[in-house]
């Protein structure tokens, strides 16, 4: 190796140490320590103790988080697909030639740009039982109000609704997938007699079909990983009806000082969240291989 | 295509621009470790003291008031500060992380596990501390200062929860005052409500759930106390706290279950504002604390309100010795405080009875003190700060349950009332709290004991 060479090579990791270091350090570093972690009683404010499998053990029998565990699941069966189907149905129109599309494609988009809170806030008063639009529309054409959050059969749902209205960003995704749906082969399509439908199954599905797997993906993380509308909007109530994985392990960590029982919920999640992801991942490659085949 | 060779200029020129970012990086890491002295002095040579504080607004100012009469009082010491929202949690991790502040101003309830991790310095280890231990507290209030036997902190005002009634709601049912015992209560209660013609509720008598800030505070009215210090174990399953959950799942039932629990979500976002559900009359009784005299004169100084104690059961009425649940806000120093000595004259400054009584006039609250002035009492902008003060003062006064898994367990019994209120069956739902509670409690206690500080 020549001396240009060499050093050519040092200058490499001189470059690339920031990244190595920050990699060791902000990740591999705490993903290491939250292992140890959830193997010790840990309350940040003493030494902590090594208690092995135990937090493992008592998570197993801890109503909760098995209640968290459920809700979680719910509500990523629910949110996903609708998170889905209302992306998709927006891109969609969106592509349609109609005067004022990109004043609704920023509308759309708005959304993703307002902090959670201030969302969950407002959400909260569209379902108050009393004065919230959604109630004064029931109630305007006769129906009883509904009590959103506070009744446990609507409270996991309407934060799913909510959920939904924060699509702008897989909208964009759909919508540049969409541009590259080649036009010739749906003129050839339209030629041969295919309906809209038809079009959209054969054509339009397969070519956006990697960029909604990706939707899937991220949504099925983002929904098992929920914690910001359902902390802020229910409190995880009424009745647990609303308590997700995320707030089991908040709580754990900042309420009742249990850093490892915490630590033990997380790697829990991290393993349903992957397992749920690469399941999606799966489920999407089949049915987008089984339509091109189609 | 091939790059052109550098020229021997370039090549200086990144040795350069590589020694000068190298350069900025050090100075930087000096910076850092040159300003990351822990002992910190204002410019005039005072010791400056960092204090995290919960309270925001009125009740920050009222705090700050103080503060500023410290700094004033001496030249060796400056305190500053600082409005800590979710004090308990940034504690923990600042003390885990070797940074903490000189004072906290904790809740009553944290003291168990800040204590047996060994995370505060004990106040009676200081010098000159023996004025806080001679009786100087309400007897209650010191044995929320202290834990194992030894005083972790001081108190930063105190509150016990009361009956607040609106004056002119029960004069329409011919009474002066909120009703003593849990009998008269549903009565009038039931009295008081008013429906609209759609058969919704628009004024309630009284409803345990507004607000449902201490579902498990019922079972003290009728005299549990939640936790047995001797056998140190939750006692939720007694038949106290049973008969306390049926009168709740009764008074959800007499109201409607569905249409009460939705009438008491409505205010869960304008408690203690304008729209405050008891100073608007939507509700005619609220067991509270004495905050609400402060809100009263904020946004309805013109509401006439009586408190009295929490009513009990009939057959145990004691005018003389009422129930209530007391709490108090309090101050620590941190283990690892960089100026524990400076700490402990500051502490020592807010516990005297001229700055705890002018805080509790503030906040409208009772002293926690066991010797109260005479002029405490006069012009205090709480009216019944007297009943307040009894409760604090009562020897049937509750306390929270001196043990780390009290706030898992307290959270358990929000899920709990919710079940209640809207039908679960009062034994089933004890019952799981109770399970659940003392496994936590019984878990700590036998890690406490492995550690060795049992």
């Amino acid at each position: 190796m020549t001396s240009r060479a060499r050093s050519q090579e040092r200058a490499g990791w001189l470059f690339s140490l920031p990244f190595v270091l920050g990699t060791l350090l902000f990740l591999a570093l705490p993903v290491g320590l939250a292992i140890y972690t959830s193997l010790t009683e840990n309350a940040l404010i003493e030494e902590p103790l090594f208690i092995g499998l135990e937090n493992y053990r008592e998570l197993a029998g801890d109503r909760s988080f098995r209640i968290a565990l459920r809700n979680t699941a719910l509500y990523a069966a629910l949110a996903v697909p609708l998170n889905m189907l209302v992306s998709l149905g927006l891109a969609l129109l969106l592509e349609q030639k109609l005067r004022g599309s990109s004043v609704v494609r920023a509308l759309i988009f708005l959304p993703v740009l307002v902090p959670i809170v201030a969302a969950s806030l407002g959400w909260m008063w569209l379902y108050h039982p009393e004065y919230g639009l959604f109630d004064r529309v029931l109630r305007a054409v006769g129906l009883p109000g509904v009590d959103w959050l506070g009744d446990k059969r609507f409270a996991l749902l309407s934060l799913v609704v909510m959920g939904a209205w924060i699509t702008g960003s897989q909208v964009l995704i759909l919508t540049a997938s969409l541009r590259g749906v080649r036009r010739d082969l749906l003129e050839a399509a339209r030629l041969d007699g295919a309906g809209a439908w038809w079009r959209f199954r054969a054509v339009v599905l397969p070519t956006i079909g990697p960029a909604l797997s990706f939707n899937a993906v991220v949504s099925t993380i983002w929904a098992a990983q929920v914690f910001a509308t359902p902390l802020i909007m229910t409190g995880g109530g009424p009745e647990q009806s609303t308590k997700v994985v995320s707030m089991v392990m908040f709580e754990n960590a900042f309420r009742y000082a249990r850093m490892g029982y915490a630590s033990s919920i997380a790697w829990i999640q991290f393993a349903a969240t992957l397992l749920m992801a690469l399941l999606v991942l799966w489920l999407g490659r089949r049915f987008f291989e089984s339509e091109v085949r189609g | 295509m091939d790059a052109p060779p550098p020229s021997p200029e370039s090549g200086a020129a990144a040795i350069w621009t590589r020694r000068a970012a190298l350069g900025i990086l050090g100075i930087g890491a000096a910076g850092v470790f040159a300003s990351s002295s822990r002992r910190r002095r204002t410019p005039d040579g005072r010791v400056r003291l960092r204090y995290w504080e919960k309270w925001t607004g009125s009740e920050g100012a009222a705090v700050q008031a103080l503060v500023d009469r410290f700094n004033a009082s001496q030249e060796r010491i400056f305190v500053e500060r600082l409005a800590v929202a979710d004090v308990f949690s940034k504690a923990m991790v600042a003390i885990g992380g070797g940074d903490p502040p000189d004072v906290v101003g904790l809740f009553s309830w944290n003291l168990p596990a800040f204590a047996e991790a060994g995370a505060l310095l004990p106040l009676d280890g200081f010098a000159g501390a023996e004025s806080l231990t001679a009786g100087h507290y309400a007897p209650a209030i010191e044995r929320l200062l202290t834990h194992g036997g030894r005083l972790w902190c001081g108190v930063n005002s105190c509150y016990t929860l009361c009956m607040y009634g609106n004056a002119q709601a029960l004069r329409e049912v011919g009474l002066e005052a909120p009703p003593a015992t849990i009998e008269e209560l549903d009565e009038v209660g039931a009295q008081l409500v008013r429906r609209g013609g759609d058969g919704r509720i628009q004024r309630a008598g009284f409803l345990q759930n507004v607000p449902l800030w201490w579902p498990y505070s019922w079972p003290l009215l009728f005299g549990d106390q939640l936790w047995s210090v001797e056998e140190q174990r939750f006692t939720f399953e007694s038949e106290r706290c049973r008969a306390a959950f049926r009168w709740i799942s009764d008074t959800a039932e007499r109201h409607g279950r569905a249409a009460s629990n939705t009438f008491a979500r409505g205010f869960e976002r304008s408690m203690l504002s304008a729209g405050d559900p008891f100073l608007t009359g939507a509700v005619s009784l609220t067991v509270q604390g004495p905050w609400m005299a402060n809100f009263a004169r904020q946004y309805h100084p013109d509401l006439e309100y009586v408190v009295t104690p929490v009513p009990v059961p009939a057959a145990e009425i004691d005018a003389n010795n009422p129930r209530g649940m007391l709490e108090c806000d309090v101050l620590c120093i941190p283990r690892g405080a960089p100026h524990p000595d400076e700490a402990f004259e500051f502490v020592a400054f807010m516990q005297t009875t001229e700055a705890q009584e002018f805080l509790a006039r503030e906040h409208c609250k009772p002293s926690p003190l066991a010797e109260v002035t005479k002029e405490f009492y006069v012009g205090h902008p709480n009216p019944f700060v007297a009943v307040h003060a009894a409760v604090a003062q009562s020897p049937a006064v509750s306390v929270l349950p001196e043990t780390r898994a009290w706030k898992p367990f307290s959270d358990l019994t929000v899920a709990a009332f919710d079940a209640v209120w809207m039908g679960g069956d009062v034994d089933t739902e004890l019952s799981r709290v109770q399970a659940r509670g003392q496994e936590i409690a019984d878990t700590q206690a036998a890690r406490r004991k492995r550690r060795g500080r049992l």
